[in-house]
Protein backbone atom coordinates (compact mmCIF):
# COMPACT_ATOMS: atom_id res chain seq x y z
CA UNK A 1 0.00 0.00 0.00
CA UNK A 2 2.66 2.40 1.12
CA UNK A 3 6.44 2.04 -0.35
CA UNK A 4 9.42 4.05 0.50
CA UNK A 5 12.50 3.11 -1.58
CA UNK A 6 15.58 5.18 -0.61
CA UNK A 7 14.30 7.99 0.71
CA UNK A 8 16.77 11.08 0.75
CA UNK A 9 15.43 14.79 1.59
CA UNK A 10 18.30 17.35 2.56
CA UNK A 11 18.14 20.95 3.49
CA UNK A 12 21.08 22.15 2.25
CA UNK A 13 24.25 20.62 3.91
CA UNK A 14 22.12 19.12 6.25
CA UNK A 15 20.19 15.45 5.49
CA UNK A 16 16.92 15.19 7.48
CA UNK A 17 16.07 12.01 6.17
CA UNK A 18 18.57 9.83 4.73
CA UNK A 19 18.33 6.56 2.32
CA UNK A 20 14.92 5.58 4.15
CA UNK A 21 12.96 2.60 2.40
CA UNK A 22 9.92 0.57 4.06
CA UNK A 23 6.98 -1.15 2.90
CA UNK A 24 3.77 -1.25 4.88
CA UNK A 25 0.80 -3.43 3.86
CA UNK A 26 -2.80 -2.79 3.48
CA UNK A 27 -4.54 -3.05 6.71
CA UNK A 28 -0.99 -2.48 8.96
CA UNK A 29 -0.72 0.16 11.37
CA UNK A 30 2.75 1.35 11.14
CA UNK A 31 4.58 3.29 14.37
CA UNK A 32 7.28 5.95 13.17
CA UNK A 33 9.45 5.85 16.77
CA UNK A 34 12.01 8.24 17.30
CA UNK A 35 13.83 11.17 19.38
CA UNK A 36 12.69 14.89 18.31
CA UNK A 37 14.19 15.65 15.22
CA UNK A 38 14.69 12.50 13.83
CA UNK A 39 13.09 12.91 10.42
CA UNK A 40 9.50 11.03 11.45
CA UNK A 41 7.72 14.84 10.23
CA UNK A 42 9.81 15.48 7.10
CA UNK A 43 8.88 11.76 5.98
CA UNK A 44 4.89 12.00 6.57
CA UNK A 45 5.52 15.37 4.65
CA UNK A 46 7.27 14.03 1.77
CA UNK A 47 4.89 10.51 1.90
CA UNK A 48 1.55 13.36 1.63
CA UNK A 49 3.12 15.39 -1.33
CA UNK A 50 3.60 18.39 1.12
CA UNK A 51 7.29 18.45 -0.40
CA UNK A 52 9.81 16.64 -2.92
CA UNK A 53 12.31 14.40 -1.53
CA UNK A 54 15.89 15.34 -2.63
CA UNK A 55 16.53 11.53 -3.86
CA UNK A 56 14.26 8.40 -4.39
CA UNK A 57 10.60 6.95 -4.49
CA UNK A 58 7.62 6.95 -2.09
CA UNK A 59 4.23 5.35 -3.65
CA UNK A 60 0.84 5.18 -2.22
CA UNK A 61 -1.52 3.01 -3.04
CA UNK A 62 0.09 2.46 -6.31
CA UNK A 63 0.84 6.45 -7.44
CA UNK A 64 4.21 7.74 -7.30
CA UNK A 65 3.60 10.60 -5.22
CA UNK A 66 5.90 12.84 -6.96
CA UNK A 67 4.32 11.79 -10.48
CA UNK A 68 1.01 11.94 -9.81
CA UNK A 69 0.42 13.38 -6.62
CA UNK A 70 -2.71 14.42 -7.24
CA UNK A 71 -4.18 10.87 -7.32
CA UNK A 72 -1.49 9.87 -4.38
CA UNK A 73 -2.99 13.05 -2.32
CA UNK A 74 -7.14 11.51 -3.06
CA UNK A 75 -5.97 8.59 -1.34
CA UNK A 76 -3.70 9.94 1.97
CA UNK A 77 -5.82 11.46 5.14
CA UNK A 78 -3.05 13.92 6.81
CA UNK A 79 -2.60 14.78 9.99
CA UNK A 80 0.39 17.63 10.75
CA UNK A 81 1.87 18.30 13.75
CA UNK A 82 -0.41 21.27 14.61
CA UNK A 83 -4.08 20.67 13.37
CA UNK A 84 -4.53 22.69 10.27
CA UNK A 85 -7.44 24.57 11.75
CA UNK A 86 -8.52 27.45 10.47
CA UNK A 87 -9.37 29.26 14.01
CA UNK A 88 -12.76 31.65 12.18
CA UNK A 89 -14.45 28.81 11.10
CA UNK A 90 -16.55 26.51 13.18
CA UNK A 91 -16.13 22.80 13.50
CA UNK A 92 -18.59 21.72 10.77
CA UNK A 93 -17.81 24.59 8.76
CA UNK A 94 -14.41 23.93 8.69
CA UNK A 95 -15.18 20.23 7.76
CA UNK A 96 -17.17 21.23 5.03
CA UNK A 97 -14.31 23.28 3.23
CA UNK A 98 -11.87 20.47 3.40
CA UNK A 99 -14.61 17.78 2.42
CA UNK A 100 -15.11 20.36 -0.98
CA UNK A 101 -11.14 20.45 -1.08
CA UNK A 102 -10.72 16.96 -1.06
CA UNK A 103 -13.81 14.88 -1.71
CA UNK A 104 -13.96 14.33 -6.17
CA UNK A 105 -16.67 16.72 -7.57
CA UNK A 106 -18.66 13.85 -8.22
CA UNK A 107 -19.67 13.12 -4.81
CA UNK A 108 -23.18 14.46 -3.88
CA UNK A 109 -23.81 17.27 -0.70
CA UNK A 110 -25.96 14.64 0.60
CA UNK A 111 -23.34 12.18 0.78
CA UNK A 112 -21.05 14.54 1.48
CA UNK A 113 -22.61 15.38 4.41
CA UNK A 114 -23.47 12.29 5.70
CA UNK A 115 -19.43 11.45 5.72
CA UNK A 116 -19.10 14.79 7.71
CA UNK A 117 -21.51 13.70 10.66
CA UNK A 118 -19.59 10.29 10.42
CA UNK A 119 -16.53 11.60 10.64
CA UNK A 120 -17.92 13.89 13.87
CA UNK A 121 -19.00 11.36 15.70
CA UNK A 122 -16.15 8.97 15.32
CA UNK A 123 -14.42 11.43 16.69
CA UNK A 124 -16.88 12.61 19.03
CA UNK A 125 -16.73 16.27 18.16
CA UNK A 126 -20.33 16.25 17.21
CA UNK A 127 -21.33 18.56 20.23
CA UNK A 128 -18.91 20.93 19.13
CA UNK A 129 -19.95 21.28 15.49
CA UNK A 130 -21.16 24.90 16.14
CA UNK A 131 -18.29 26.40 18.18
CA UNK A 132 -15.47 27.99 16.43
CA UNK A 133 -12.27 26.36 15.96
CA UNK A 134 -10.28 29.02 17.97
CA UNK A 135 -12.31 28.37 20.82
CA UNK A 136 -11.45 24.28 21.10
CA UNK A 137 -8.97 22.94 23.89
CA UNK A 138 -6.22 21.29 22.52
CA UNK A 139 -7.47 17.60 22.49
CA UNK A 140 -10.66 19.00 20.64
CA UNK A 141 -8.19 20.68 17.77
CA UNK A 142 -6.52 17.35 18.14
CA UNK A 143 -9.69 15.63 16.72
CA UNK A 144 -11.19 17.68 14.80
CA UNK A 145 -7.48 17.61 13.00
CA UNK A 146 -8.15 13.47 13.14
CA UNK A 147 -11.67 13.63 12.11
CA UNK A 148 -10.56 16.51 8.94
CA UNK A 149 -7.70 13.64 7.70
CA UNK A 150 -10.31 10.63 7.85
CA UNK A 151 -13.37 12.47 6.37
CA UNK A 152 -12.59 11.37 2.57
CA UNK A 153 -12.40 7.95 3.31
CA UNK A 154 -8.45 7.73 1.93
CA UNK A 155 -6.13 4.27 1.95
CA UNK A 156 -3.77 5.68 3.46
CA UNK A 157 -3.90 7.99 7.18
CA UNK A 158 -1.09 9.84 7.97
CA UNK A 159 -0.84 10.65 11.13
CA UNK A 160 1.82 12.89 12.64
CA UNK A 161 1.83 12.56 16.81
CA UNK A 162 -1.98 11.92 16.73
CA UNK A 163 -2.16 11.75 20.74
CA UNK A 164 -0.21 14.49 21.52
CA UNK A 165 -1.56 17.06 23.69
CA UNK A 166 -4.80 15.06 24.95
CA UNK A 167 -5.68 13.85 28.53
CA UNK A 168 -5.51 9.85 29.14
CA UNK A 169 -8.89 9.02 28.72
CA UNK A 170 -8.92 10.94 25.13
CA UNK A 171 -5.18 8.77 24.32
CA UNK A 172 -6.94 5.99 24.95
CA UNK A 173 -10.00 6.66 23.14
CA UNK A 174 -7.75 7.96 19.78
CA UNK A 175 -5.90 4.41 20.21
CA UNK A 176 -9.38 2.97 20.07
CA UNK A 177 -10.35 4.87 16.64
CA UNK A 178 -6.88 4.46 15.30
CA UNK A 179 -6.85 0.34 15.98
CA UNK A 180 -10.79 0.34 14.79
CA UNK A 181 -9.52 2.40 11.53
CA UNK A 182 -7.02 -0.38 10.75
CA UNK A 183 -8.00 -2.93 8.56
CA UNK A 184 -10.14 -0.67 5.91
CA UNK A 185 -7.11 1.89 6.41
CA UNK A 186 -3.25 1.98 5.85
CA UNK A 187 -1.80 3.96 9.18
CA UNK A 188 1.45 5.14 9.68
CA UNK A 189 1.65 7.00 12.70
CA UNK A 190 4.90 9.09 14.58
CA UNK A 191 5.06 8.79 18.18
CA UNK A 192 8.07 9.49 20.90
CA UNK A 193 5.48 7.80 23.06
CA UNK A 194 6.76 4.20 23.53
CA UNK A 195 3.30 2.14 24.93
CA UNK A 196 1.76 3.91 22.07
CA UNK A 197 3.57 1.85 19.52
CA UNK A 198 3.58 -1.39 21.66
CA UNK A 199 -0.70 -0.86 21.99
CA UNK A 200 -1.71 0.08 18.84
CA UNK A 201 0.97 -0.86 15.97
CA UNK A 202 1.25 -3.88 13.85
CA UNK A 203 4.79 -2.84 12.70
CA UNK A 204 7.26 -0.46 13.97
CA UNK A 205 10.23 1.59 12.55
CA UNK A 206 12.95 3.24 14.62
CA UNK A 207 14.20 6.25 12.69
CA UNK A 208 17.17 8.22 14.37
CA UNK A 209 19.32 10.87 12.25
CA UNK A 210 17.41 10.14 9.82
CA UNK A 211 18.29 6.50 9.63
CA UNK A 212 16.34 3.74 9.87
CA UNK A 213 17.52 1.80 13.00
CA UNK A 214 15.09 -1.32 13.17
CA UNK A 215 11.94 -2.55 11.54
CA UNK A 216 10.00 -5.19 13.15
CA UNK A 217 6.86 -5.91 15.13
CA UNK A 218 6.65 -4.60 18.47
CA UNK A 219 7.30 -8.37 20.55
CA UNK A 220 10.11 -9.18 17.95
CA UNK A 221 12.04 -6.10 18.63
CA UNK A 222 11.71 -6.70 22.34
CA UNK A 223 12.46 -10.71 21.90
CA UNK A 224 15.67 -10.19 19.58
CA UNK A 225 16.89 -7.49 21.42
CA UNK A 226 16.39 -8.43 25.04
CA UNK A 227 20.06 -9.99 25.11
CA UNK A 228 20.78 -11.73 28.50
CA UNK A 229 18.55 -11.83 30.70
CA UNK A 230 18.04 -10.15 33.55
CA UNK A 231 16.68 -10.80 37.05
CA UNK A 232 15.79 -8.46 40.10
CA UNK A 233 16.08 -10.25 43.73
CA UNK A 234 15.94 -8.41 46.81
CA UNK A 235 17.29 -10.05 50.03
CA UNK A 236 17.51 -9.67 53.72
CA UNK A 237 20.31 -11.05 54.36
CA UNK A 238 21.10 -9.83 57.73
CA UNK A 239 24.17 -7.61 57.03
CA UNK A 240 25.95 -10.21 55.12
CA UNK A 241 27.33 -9.92 51.74
CA UNK A 242 24.32 -12.11 49.77
CA UNK A 243 26.86 -10.43 46.25
CA UNK A 244 29.37 -13.02 46.46
CA UNK A 245 26.98 -15.79 46.98
CA UNK A 246 24.73 -14.79 44.09
CA UNK A 247 27.60 -15.11 41.85
CA UNK A 248 28.20 -18.24 42.79
CA UNK A 249 25.09 -19.94 41.45
CA UNK A 250 25.57 -21.35 37.77
CA UNK A 251 24.62 -19.61 35.23
CA UNK A 252 25.07 -15.91 36.90
CA UNK A 253 27.12 -13.61 35.00
CA UNK A 254 27.53 -10.65 37.12
CA UNK A 255 25.23 -9.27 40.20
CA UNK A 256 24.97 -5.67 40.78
CA UNK A 257 23.98 -3.88 43.55
CA UNK A 258 20.62 -2.05 42.66
CA UNK A 259 19.00 -0.47 46.02
CA UNK A 260 19.64 -1.26 49.59
CA UNK A 261 17.10 -0.61 53.15
CA UNK A 262 18.64 -0.87 55.67
CA UNK A 263 19.60 -4.87 55.86
CA UNK A 264 17.09 -5.39 52.76
CA UNK A 265 19.20 -5.39 49.65
CA UNK A 266 18.02 -5.11 45.88
CA UNK A 267 20.28 -6.49 43.02
CA UNK A 268 20.18 -6.81 38.95
CA UNK A 269 21.42 -10.30 38.07
CA UNK A 270 22.05 -11.08 34.65
CA UNK A 271 22.00 -14.31 33.65
CA UNK A 272 23.06 -16.49 30.78
CA UNK A 273 19.45 -16.85 28.73
CA UNK A 274 19.23 -20.51 27.83
CA UNK A 275 18.77 -21.36 31.52
CA UNK A 276 15.96 -20.29 33.84
CA UNK A 277 18.17 -19.93 36.73
CA UNK A 278 15.30 -18.39 39.26
CA UNK A 279 15.16 -21.56 41.06
CA UNK A 280 18.96 -22.19 41.59
CA UNK A 281 18.75 -18.28 43.33
CA UNK A 282 15.75 -18.80 45.64
CA UNK A 283 17.59 -22.24 46.87
CA UNK A 284 20.69 -20.63 47.45
CA UNK A 285 19.35 -17.59 49.89
CA UNK A 286 16.91 -19.75 51.26
CA UNK A 287 20.04 -22.32 51.92
CA UNK A 288 21.67 -19.68 54.17
CA UNK A 289 18.86 -18.68 56.30
CA UNK A 290 18.39 -14.99 54.80
CA UNK A 291 14.95 -14.04 53.49
CA UNK A 292 14.01 -14.09 49.87
CA UNK A 293 11.73 -11.11 49.73
CA UNK A 294 11.36 -10.70 45.79
CA UNK A 295 12.71 -12.41 43.01
CA UNK A 296 11.45 -11.07 39.15
CA UNK A 297 12.57 -10.71 35.83
CA UNK A 298 13.08 -7.58 34.55
CA UNK A 299 11.83 -7.54 31.10
CA UNK A 300 13.50 -5.13 28.38
CA UNK A 301 10.86 -2.57 27.93
CA UNK A 302 10.31 -1.15 23.70
CA UNK A 303 12.44 2.32 26.27
CA UNK A 304 15.15 0.12 26.70
CA UNK A 305 15.31 -1.03 23.09
CA UNK A 306 14.63 2.58 21.94
CA UNK A 307 17.54 3.70 24.25
CA UNK A 308 19.85 1.09 23.39
CA UNK A 309 19.02 1.43 19.71
CA UNK A 310 19.39 5.36 19.36
CA UNK A 311 22.35 5.57 21.31
CA UNK A 312 24.09 2.38 19.95
CA UNK A 313 23.93 4.14 16.50
CA UNK A 314 25.57 7.31 17.74
CA UNK A 315 28.44 5.16 19.53
CA UNK A 316 29.55 2.88 16.45
CA UNK A 317 29.61 6.44 14.19
CA UNK A 318 31.88 7.85 16.96
CA UNK A 319 33.97 4.47 17.46
CA UNK A 320 33.93 3.91 13.70
CA UNK A 321 35.23 7.43 13.21
CA UNK A 322 38.93 7.35 13.97
CA UNK A 323 39.84 4.30 12.64
CA UNK A 324 38.31 5.75 9.36
CA UNK A 325 41.00 7.96 9.36
CA UNK A 326 44.79 6.90 10.31
CA UNK A 327 43.49 4.08 7.21
CA UNK A 328 43.23 6.85 5.11
CA UNK A 329 46.78 8.77 5.55
CA UNK A 330 48.42 5.47 5.93
CA UNK A 331 46.78 5.08 2.54
CA UNK A 332 47.90 8.35 1.33
CA UNK A 333 51.96 7.65 2.98
CA UNK A 334 51.96 4.30 0.74
CA UNK A 335 50.94 6.02 -2.40
CA UNK A 336 53.60 8.60 -1.40
CA UNK B 1 -12.39 25.19 -11.04
CA UNK B 2 -14.52 23.65 -8.70
CA UNK B 3 -11.29 23.58 -6.63
CA UNK B 4 -10.48 27.14 -7.41
CA UNK B 5 -14.06 28.36 -6.42
CA UNK B 6 -13.93 26.62 -3.30
CA UNK B 7 -10.51 28.31 -1.68
CA UNK B 8 -12.51 31.63 -3.30
CA UNK B 9 -15.10 31.11 -1.37
CA UNK B 10 -12.53 30.33 1.73
CA UNK B 11 -10.79 33.09 1.36
CA UNK B 12 -13.63 35.82 0.71
CA UNK B 13 -15.50 34.38 3.67
CA UNK B 14 -12.29 34.91 5.84
CA UNK B 15 -12.45 38.68 4.80
CA UNK B 16 -15.90 39.13 6.40
CA UNK B 17 -15.76 37.26 9.28
CA UNK B 18 -12.17 39.00 10.35
CA UNK B 19 -12.56 42.70 11.79
CA UNK B 20 -9.49 43.38 9.13
CA UNK B 21 -12.10 43.04 6.32
CA UNK B 22 -14.25 45.32 8.36
CA UNK B 23 -11.77 48.06 9.30
CA UNK B 24 -10.40 48.06 5.39
CA UNK B 25 -13.82 48.77 3.99
CA UNK B 26 -15.09 50.72 6.43
CA UNK B 27 -11.79 53.10 6.05
CA UNK B 28 -12.03 52.98 2.73
CA UNK B 29 -15.73 53.85 2.63
CA UNK B 30 -14.77 57.16 5.08
CA UNK B 31 -11.81 58.30 2.51
CA UNK B 32 -13.97 58.00 -0.55
CA UNK B 33 -17.35 59.53 1.26
CA UNK B 34 -14.69 62.68 2.05
CA UNK B 35 -12.66 62.74 -1.34
CA UNK B 36 -16.67 62.37 -2.67
CA UNK B 37 -17.98 65.45 -0.97
CA UNK B 38 -14.72 67.71 -1.49
CA UNK B 39 -14.67 67.00 -5.12
CA UNK B 40 -18.85 67.67 -5.24
CA UNK B 41 -18.82 70.73 -2.75
CA UNK B 42 -15.98 72.24 -5.21
CA UNK B 43 -18.05 71.15 -8.53
CA UNK B 44 -21.14 72.77 -7.28
CA UNK B 45 -19.04 76.09 -6.58
CA UNK B 46 -17.37 75.89 -9.97
CA UNK B 47 -20.69 75.95 -11.81
CA UNK B 48 -22.05 78.15 -9.84
CA UNK B 49 -19.62 80.49 -11.20
CA UNK B 50 -19.69 79.20 -14.51
CA UNK B 51 -23.72 80.69 -14.76
CA UNK B 52 -24.54 81.49 -18.08
CA UNK B 53 -21.52 79.93 -19.88
CA UNK B 54 -21.56 76.38 -21.38
CA UNK B 55 -23.18 73.29 -19.49
CA UNK B 56 -20.68 71.61 -17.11
CA UNK B 57 -19.72 67.91 -17.43
CA UNK B 58 -20.14 66.15 -14.22
CA UNK B 59 -17.97 63.11 -15.68
CA UNK B 60 -14.73 65.18 -16.40
CA UNK B 61 -15.63 68.11 -13.45
CA UNK B 62 -15.87 65.36 -11.04
CA UNK B 63 -16.16 61.66 -11.14
CA UNK B 64 -13.15 61.65 -12.80
CA UNK B 65 -11.25 63.49 -10.09
CA UNK B 66 -13.11 60.62 -7.37
CA UNK B 67 -11.59 57.66 -8.98
CA UNK B 68 -8.40 59.50 -9.44
CA UNK B 69 -8.08 59.78 -5.83
CA UNK B 70 -9.77 55.98 -5.05
CA UNK B 71 -7.13 54.56 -7.11
CA UNK B 72 -4.50 56.27 -4.64
CA UNK B 73 -6.58 55.08 -1.98
CA UNK B 74 -6.56 51.55 -2.72
CA UNK B 75 -2.56 51.88 -2.90
CA UNK B 76 -2.50 52.11 0.68
CA UNK B 77 -5.48 49.79 1.45
CA UNK B 78 -5.12 46.66 -0.94
CA UNK B 79 -1.78 45.59 0.90
CA UNK B 80 -4.07 45.18 4.01
CA UNK B 81 -6.65 42.88 2.16
CA UNK B 82 -3.58 40.73 1.08
CA UNK B 83 -1.05 40.56 3.88
CA UNK B 84 -2.29 37.61 5.19
CA UNK B 85 -3.19 35.20 2.38
CA UNK B 86 -0.28 33.28 2.51
CA UNK B 87 1.51 34.35 5.48
CA UNK B 88 -0.82 33.68 7.97
CA UNK B 89 -1.40 30.22 6.29
CA UNK B 90 2.47 29.14 6.32
CA UNK B 91 2.61 30.95 10.69
CA UNK B 92 -0.63 28.54 11.54
CA UNK B 93 0.26 25.42 9.46
CA UNK B 94 -3.15 25.33 7.40
CA UNK B 95 -0.83 25.38 4.26
CA UNK B 96 -0.24 21.77 5.18
CA UNK B 97 -3.79 20.93 4.69
CA UNK B 98 -3.99 22.81 1.37
CA UNK B 99 -0.93 21.56 -0.14
CA UNK B 100 -1.28 17.78 0.84
CA UNK B 101 -5.11 18.08 -0.41
CA UNK B 102 -5.65 17.17 -4.09
CA UNK B 103 -5.43 20.65 -5.42
CA UNK B 104 -2.75 22.02 -7.80
CA UNK B 105 -0.16 24.62 -6.50
CA UNK B 106 -2.07 27.23 -9.52
CA UNK B 107 -5.46 26.46 -8.27
CA UNK B 108 -4.76 27.28 -4.73
CA UNK B 109 -2.85 30.59 -6.11
CA UNK B 110 -5.80 31.53 -8.23
CA UNK B 111 -8.47 30.86 -5.57
CA UNK B 112 -6.56 32.81 -3.64
CA UNK B 113 -6.36 35.38 -5.69
CA UNK B 114 -10.58 35.36 -6.86
CA UNK B 115 -10.91 35.69 -2.90
CA UNK B 116 -9.50 39.05 -2.77
CA UNK B 117 -10.40 40.06 -6.22
CA UNK B 118 -13.94 39.52 -5.38
CA UNK B 119 -13.34 41.03 -1.21
CA UNK B 120 -12.06 44.07 -3.67
CA UNK B 121 -15.01 44.19 -5.94
CA UNK B 122 -17.15 44.58 -2.64
CA UNK B 123 -15.39 47.85 -1.56
CA UNK B 124 -15.87 48.99 -5.09
CA UNK B 125 -19.69 48.18 -5.07
CA UNK B 126 -19.56 50.71 -1.57
CA UNK B 127 -18.48 53.48 -3.07
CA UNK B 128 -20.87 52.96 -6.04
CA UNK B 129 -23.61 54.29 -3.48
CA UNK B 130 -21.78 57.72 -3.75
CA UNK B 131 -22.46 57.35 -7.48
CA UNK B 132 -25.21 56.36 -7.19
CA UNK B 133 -26.64 59.64 -5.68
CA UNK B 134 -25.14 61.68 -9.02
CA UNK B 135 -27.35 59.39 -10.84
CA UNK B 136 -30.48 60.14 -8.88
CA UNK B 137 -29.65 64.04 -9.18
CA UNK B 138 -27.87 64.58 -11.83
CA UNK B 139 -27.50 62.94 -15.46
CA UNK B 140 -24.03 61.76 -15.56
CA UNK B 141 -22.74 59.63 -18.51
CA UNK B 142 -22.66 55.71 -18.00
CA UNK B 143 -19.66 54.39 -20.21
CA UNK B 144 -17.44 56.99 -18.69
CA UNK B 145 -18.02 55.67 -14.89
CA UNK B 146 -18.09 52.01 -15.93
CA UNK B 147 -14.87 52.53 -16.98
CA UNK B 148 -13.59 53.80 -14.56
CA UNK B 149 -14.54 51.60 -12.33
CA UNK B 150 -13.08 48.98 -15.20
CA UNK B 151 -9.67 51.15 -14.43
CA UNK B 152 -10.15 50.53 -10.63
CA UNK B 153 -10.87 47.14 -10.44
CA UNK B 154 -7.51 46.03 -12.99
CA UNK B 155 -5.43 48.39 -11.11
CA UNK B 156 -6.48 46.80 -7.93
CA UNK B 157 -6.20 43.06 -8.96
CA UNK B 158 -2.74 43.98 -10.46
CA UNK B 159 -2.04 45.18 -6.56
CA UNK B 160 -3.49 42.06 -5.41
CA UNK B 161 -1.80 39.80 -7.29
CA UNK B 162 1.82 41.28 -6.08
CA UNK B 163 0.67 41.48 -2.80
CA UNK B 164 -0.53 37.54 -3.19
CA UNK B 165 3.50 36.97 -3.96
CA UNK B 166 4.75 38.79 -1.44
CA UNK B 167 2.57 37.72 1.49
CA UNK B 168 3.92 33.67 -0.28
CA UNK B 169 7.41 34.66 1.02
CA UNK B 170 6.96 34.64 3.96
CA UNK B 171 5.36 33.91 7.30
CA UNK B 172 4.62 37.33 8.94
CA UNK B 173 1.85 39.30 7.89
CA UNK B 174 3.06 42.78 8.97
CA UNK B 175 5.86 41.82 6.95
CA UNK B 176 4.43 41.10 3.71
CA UNK B 177 1.62 43.93 4.22
CA UNK B 178 4.50 46.76 4.83
CA UNK B 179 6.64 45.52 1.86
CA UNK B 180 3.55 45.17 -0.36
CA UNK B 181 2.80 48.97 0.58
CA UNK B 182 6.47 49.85 -0.02
CA UNK B 183 6.32 48.10 -3.53
CA UNK B 184 2.37 49.92 -4.37
CA UNK B 185 3.33 53.18 -3.39
CA UNK B 186 7.24 52.79 -5.32
CA UNK B 187 4.64 51.89 -8.36
CA UNK B 188 2.66 54.83 -8.14
CA UNK B 189 5.36 57.65 -7.76
CA UNK B 190 8.06 56.07 -10.21
CA UNK B 191 6.97 58.12 -12.70
CA UNK B 192 7.60 61.51 -10.62
CA UNK B 193 11.51 60.62 -10.71
CA UNK B 194 10.84 61.05 -14.96
CA UNK B 195 11.20 65.01 -14.81
CA UNK B 196 14.30 64.74 -12.97
CA UNK B 197 15.95 62.32 -16.11
CA UNK B 198 15.51 63.13 -20.09
CA UNK B 199 12.85 62.32 -21.93
CA UNK B 200 13.31 58.57 -23.16
CA UNK B 201 13.93 57.69 -19.74
CA UNK B 202 10.98 59.74 -18.03
CA UNK B 203 8.57 57.63 -20.74
CA UNK B 204 9.68 54.36 -19.44
CA UNK B 205 9.32 54.86 -15.88
CA UNK B 206 6.06 56.88 -16.43
CA UNK B 207 5.26 53.76 -18.66
CA UNK B 208 6.09 51.47 -15.28
CA UNK B 209 3.89 53.77 -12.89
CA UNK B 210 0.64 51.95 -12.24
CA UNK B 211 -1.37 55.07 -11.63
CA UNK B 212 -0.30 57.00 -15.06
CA UNK B 213 -2.50 53.66 -16.82
CA UNK B 214 -5.02 54.32 -14.99
CA UNK B 215 -5.90 58.18 -16.52
CA UNK B 216 -7.26 57.05 -19.55
CA UNK B 217 -9.90 54.95 -17.62
CA UNK B 218 -10.97 57.43 -16.23
CA UNK B 219 -11.13 59.37 -18.75
CA UNK B 220 -13.77 56.88 -20.45
CA UNK B 221 -11.57 55.81 -22.88
CA UNK B 222 -10.30 52.00 -22.95
CA UNK B 223 -7.17 51.51 -24.62
CA UNK B 224 -5.73 48.18 -24.75
CA UNK B 225 -2.52 49.79 -24.38
CA UNK B 226 -3.16 50.22 -20.76
CA UNK B 227 -5.66 47.32 -20.58
CA UNK B 228 -2.70 45.16 -21.38
CA UNK B 229 -0.14 46.86 -19.11
CA UNK B 230 -2.45 45.55 -16.05
CA UNK B 231 -3.39 42.61 -17.05
CA UNK B 232 0.36 41.59 -17.87
CA UNK B 233 1.02 42.90 -14.29
CA UNK B 234 -1.64 40.58 -13.06
CA UNK B 235 -0.61 37.46 -15.20
CA UNK B 236 3.30 38.29 -13.93
CA UNK B 237 2.31 38.59 -10.11
CA UNK B 238 0.59 35.42 -10.14
CA UNK B 239 3.31 33.30 -12.23
CA UNK B 240 5.67 34.39 -9.60
CA UNK B 241 3.27 33.14 -6.95
CA UNK B 242 3.19 29.96 -8.05
CA UNK B 243 7.09 30.12 -8.51
CA UNK B 244 7.38 31.04 -5.01
CA UNK B 245 5.21 28.36 -3.41
CA UNK B 246 7.02 25.92 -5.45
CA UNK B 247 10.00 27.22 -4.44
CA UNK B 248 8.88 27.00 -0.65
CA UNK B 249 8.02 23.59 -0.93
CA UNK B 250 11.63 22.42 -2.30
CA UNK B 251 13.28 24.33 0.54
CA UNK B 252 10.60 22.73 3.28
Amino acid sequence: MIEVQHLTKRYGPFTAVDDVSFRVEKGEILGFLGPNGAGKTTTMRVLTGYMPATEGTATVAGYDVFAQPIEAKRRIGYLPETPPLYPDMTVREYLTFVARLKMPATVSKAEREAKIEGAMARTHIADMATRHCSKLSKGYKQRVGIAQALLHDPEVLILDEPTAGLDPKQIIETRDLIRGLAGNHTIILSTHILPEVSQTCTRVVIINKGRVVAIDTPDNLTRQLKGSATLYVQVDAAGSDAAATLSLVPGVRGVMEFDRHDSQVGYEISAETDRDIRRDIARSIVDKGWGLLELRPLRMSLEDIFLQLTTDETGKVVADAPPAEPSTSESEVTNA
Amino acid sequence: MRNIMTIAGKELRGYFVSPMGWVVMGLFALLFGYFFYAHLSFFVQQSMQSQGGGPVNVNQGMIRGVLGNASVIILFLLPMITMRTYAEEKRSGTIELLLTSPVTDVEIVFGKFLGAVGFYAALLGVTMLNIAILFIFGNPEVMPVVTGYLGLFLLGSCLISLGLFISSTTKNQVVAGAATFVVALLLWIVSWLGSSFGPNTAAVLSYLSITEHFDDFSKGVIDTKHALYYLSVIAFGLFLTVKSVDTERWRG
